[in-house]
């Protein structure tokens, strides 16, 4: 592998560290120039990172020479991988229309209801940070480690929400950071108790030494109490609406398509590498269960809404049940994988198409002055490219095919009848009819064929194409699943990889 | 026999603090409970035999924190109400206020909690406690011993100090990474863009001239102070982000006393001076990668001089990142002023 092969590792950690610092220095004139560059940078190097793993199998990289438990090991195996192409396409789409929004606001004439700017010049720096603790924590092999990460996620997440000036974005804004705040300190609780218990904080060690006992029972709780809390699973998801909802565009679209999922991924590690599983059948069910009953809570609000960064908040609601789903499926029997794997599978669809619609949302609220679903009449005469990106988003959320929700959705509804557990495959699929519903809440008013004139305020073509090219992804995810799923294989926790049903 | 009466009056006092801090109702009094608890957890870490923790407890968990919440407190005295919320306010509330507060303009918290409310809030707070006793009372004999294995690899770390090692060589990952949060925190406060709640130019700067002979003899000394804590670092309890609290703390006294101007220097100046510790540990974390192939793995014959030179530019940057969060003022660039300034014509 030599010197360069291992050492990529670091890459998608380091580069975007050394930017955020340089772009606090250059202003933001350049900043963005700067933004794209690490932009393709990480995709760069996630590539390689990707082929090598493929290749070799899993990499484990000793930070400072040290081994584990002494010192921190990042380790990168195919869930990891998964996730950093995840971040890395959807950070690129981001950065990408970024640039545009910002950009484009200077020839603005007068304050436009709903988005407003980034007068401090600090959206650079706090996104890559943010990327950087997002890339960091997906390849992460220590528990104190982790809540590091999760600590830069939370405040430069929470710092991207409070961007946008209004006074409901700076009160969201500072209820996001209380409740990312609250679930870090769980989380560290948990690990301080693992440590207590166990006597090390390397995941793969923790793994070993694991037994069910008061201390880890209790770090499980807490840890995954704070980690539903953060990812805004039902009924932890109050603090959602309004952070998604209030905030500028592209950080709507970062912290409804990736930030969420960290959390989620950190779970996901903990449970199947650390606490085997859950320790026990119990808990899985209990989360499924939350699971559940969040797909048709949110989607049933969604529905609801009257305002269209809301409906996609609830809609999130909604979508991050399918991934808790998993949990009462993903056992040690024959469908655990397909479980395991469709969970994540639809990690990476609904980050393209959560993320692609709110940019696709954005680029409208922009250009029509507001984000009220009744005067959305004739939207898609006005801004097609717009409102097609939020279609093809939206059969994604349905998980019809082609898209990668399709597969997710296969992947889940098999793992759930080949179980016998059949009343999860029915909230599955209703799930789905669901975002029909709420989708066409949006899409009934925009497609109507209505005398409309000119918008208020043109978007810059770079908006409505980047959103569109991201929600162009998502729809064809499904024809990448057999390399996606090969990769998802390497590493897996789960010993028994036989797919029951690949589509 | 005594140490133990100590540890039992600790044990006791710090649960009661703690309470009192959340209930009262006067922020004032709150805060200034909160540094005292502060203060005694300090202690209780000095009794653990932590006296690093203990130190950096004193320094930023009570001085700073504290300081900082005296600010915000500062800045809500005498606030006027607005209006339309003045008339929403029910007779009720407005008559609860009265009976908090001892005098007028005084800030109060005045959300009220029914008994429900506390009563839902003290279930899951008690089971989180009792979860949390029964699983350290039945803590098993750890399978590993990482305080071992630190002091066993410590000649190879460069430094005699085993809370050094671990935090600049065995784990300097997680303290590059802390370094981020620093940086990111004052970049996280500028975004709000807090030009009006501009701390630091309290009342107090105007002529006094026992505070000025005061702060100006103190300067000297907690620059020799600082220096010392992070020299001392290397083989004793100390480091970088000691000194640099003693260093912070010094840049708070010396804004409050008027003795230097709150956006301490032109805009590009701080901007370097907050990044500079974050970006030379990045920067040797990534070059020894040359000389060894990993990063942050420092080659044996400079371990020492690399780890002095980080901790160096740390202290200036973790001094300064206190002392700028204190501030709050955030430096602006270009065109930024004028388009705040112009939204500010606006408003008024």
């Amino acid at each position: 592998m030599g010197l360069i092969g291992s050492n990529w590792l670091v890459v998608p950690i380091v580069l975007p560290l050394a930017t955020a610092t340089l772009a606090m220095l250059v202003g933001r004139r350049s900043a963005p120039y700067l933004g794209l560059l690490t932009a393709s940078g990480i995709l760069l190097s996630v590539a390689a990172i990707g082929l090598t793993v493929l290749e070799e199998g899993t990499i484990r990289y000793q930070l400072g020479g040290w081994e584990a438990p002494l010192g921190i090991n990042l380790y990168a195996d195919g869930l990891a991988v998964f996730m950093l192409l995840m971040t890395a396409i959807v950070g690129a789409a981001v950065s990408a229309y970024a640039v545009g929004y910002f950009t484009s606001r200077q020839d603005e004439s007068g304050r436009v209801a709903g988005d407003s700017g980034d007068r401090s010049g600090s959206f650079w720096v706090l996104w890559m940070f943010l990327w950087a603790s997002l890339n960091g924590l997906f390849l992460s092999a220590d528990a104190f480690n982790l809540y590091v990460t999760l600590e830069i996620m939370g405040l430069s997440a929470a710092g991207l929400v409070t961007l946008e000036r209004r006074q409901s974005a700076l009160s969201s804004g500072m209820r996001y950071l209380f409740v990312t705040l609250l679930g870090s300190l769980a989380y560290l609780m948990g690990v301080a108790l693992l440590y207590g218990a166990l006597g090390a904080l390397d995941l793969a060690t923790l793994g070993e030494l694991m037994y069910p006992g008061a201390a880890t029972w209790s770090a499980l709780a807490l840890i995954t109490l704070g980690m539903a809390l953060k990812t805004g699973l039902f009924p932890l998801h109050f603090w959602m609406p309004a952070a998604y909802s209030n905030a500028i565009s592209p950080a709507s679209a970062l912290l409804a398509g990736l930030v969420g999922k960290a959390s989620f991924y950190l779970l996901l590690r903990l449970w199947f590498d650390v606490f085997d599983g859950g320790l026990g059948p119990g808990p899985g069910q209990v989360l499924g269960l939350l699971g559940a009953a969040a797909i048709v809570w949110g989607a049933v609000m969604a529905v609801r809404q009257r305002r269209l960064k809301r409906l996609l908040a609830y809609s999130s609601v909604s979508q991050i049940g399918y991934l808790f789903v998993l949990f009462s499926l993903a056992t040690t029997a024959s469908w655990g994988f397909d479980a395991w794997s469709g969970g994540v599978y639809h990690a990476f669809s609904h980050a393209c198409a959560k993320a692609a619609m709110f940019m696709s949302a954005g680029a409208i609220v922009r250009s029509v002055g507001h984000d009220d679903l009744d005067r959305m009449q004739g939207v898609g005469q006005q801004m097609p490219l717009a409102v097609a990106g939020f279609a093809l988003g939206g059969v994604t959320l349905m998980g019809l095919p082609p898209t990668g929700g399709f597969t997710a959705k296969w992947l889940l509804v098999s793992a759930s009848l080949e179980s016998g557990q059949w009343w999860i495959a029915v909230v599955l699929l209703a799930g789905g009819v669901l975002a029909a519903l709420y989708v066409l809440r949006f899409l009934n008013p925009a497609l109507i064929q209505v005398k409309v004139g000119p918008v208020a305020r043109p978007a810059t073509q770079n908006l409505e194409v980047t959103a569109f090219v991201l929600a162009f992804g998502s729809f064809f995810l499904a024809l990448l699943s057999a390399p996606l799923l090969a990769l998802l294989r390497i590493g897996t926790p789960f010993a028994s990889v036989l797919l029951v049903g690949t589509p | 026999m005594l140490s133990l009466f100590f540890d039992a009056v600790l044990a006791l006092a710090l649960p009661l603090l703690a309470w009192r801090v959340l209930t009262t109702r006067d922020l004032y009094r709150a805060v200034i409970l909160f540094i005292a608890f502060g203060l005694l957890v300090a202690l209780s870490w000095a009794r653990l035999d932590a006296p690093d923790i203990a130190l950096a407890e004193a320094a930023i968990g009570a001085g700073l924190t504290g300081a900082l919440f005296l600010n915000t407190v500062g800045g809500l005295v005498g606030r006027k109400r607005s209006p339309s919320r003045e008339s929403d306010e029910s007779r009720e509330v407005a008559e609860r206020r009265e009976a908090i507060q001892s005098s007028p303009g005084e800030p109060v918290d005045e959300v009220m909690r029914p008994w429900w409310v506390r009563l839902a809030l003290t279930v899951p707070i008690l089971a989180l406690g009792l979860a949390l006793g029964w699983a350290v009372v039945s803590f098993p004999e750890p399978a590993i011993d990482l305080a071992q294995q630190a002091s066993d690899n410590l000649e190879a770390s460069g430094v005699d100090h085993g809370v050094t090692a671990v935090l600049l060589n065995f784990r300097s990952y997680d303290t590059l990474l802390e370094i981020g949060v620093l940086l990111l925190a004052v970049v996280a406060v500028w975004s709000l863009d807090l030009g009006r709640v501009r701390g630091g130019q309290a009342a107090l700067s105007k002529g006094l001239p026992v505070l000025h002979g005061l702060v100006r003899l103190l300067t000297p000394i907690m620059i020799i102070v600082g220096g010392y804590l992070l020299w001392a670092g290397a083989k004793q309890p100390g480091g970088a982000f000691q000194a640099g609290a003693v260093l912070g703390a010094l840049g708070v006294l010396l804004v409050l006393s008027g003795l230097v101007r709150p956006p301490l220097s032109d805009g590009s100046g701080l901007r370097i001076g907050l990044a500079v510790g974050f970006a030379v540990f990045l920067g040797i974390g990534t070059a020894v990668m040359l000389a060894t192939g990993e990063l942050l793995n420092y080659p044996p014959a400079s371990t020492y001089g690399l780890i002095i030179i980080i901790e160096l530019f740390l202290t200036v940057s973790i001094a300064l990142t206190l002392a700028a969060l204190f501030v709050t003022a955030p430096p602006r660039k270009e065109q930024g002023s004028k388009e705040h300034s112009e939204e500010k014509g606006e408003e008024s």
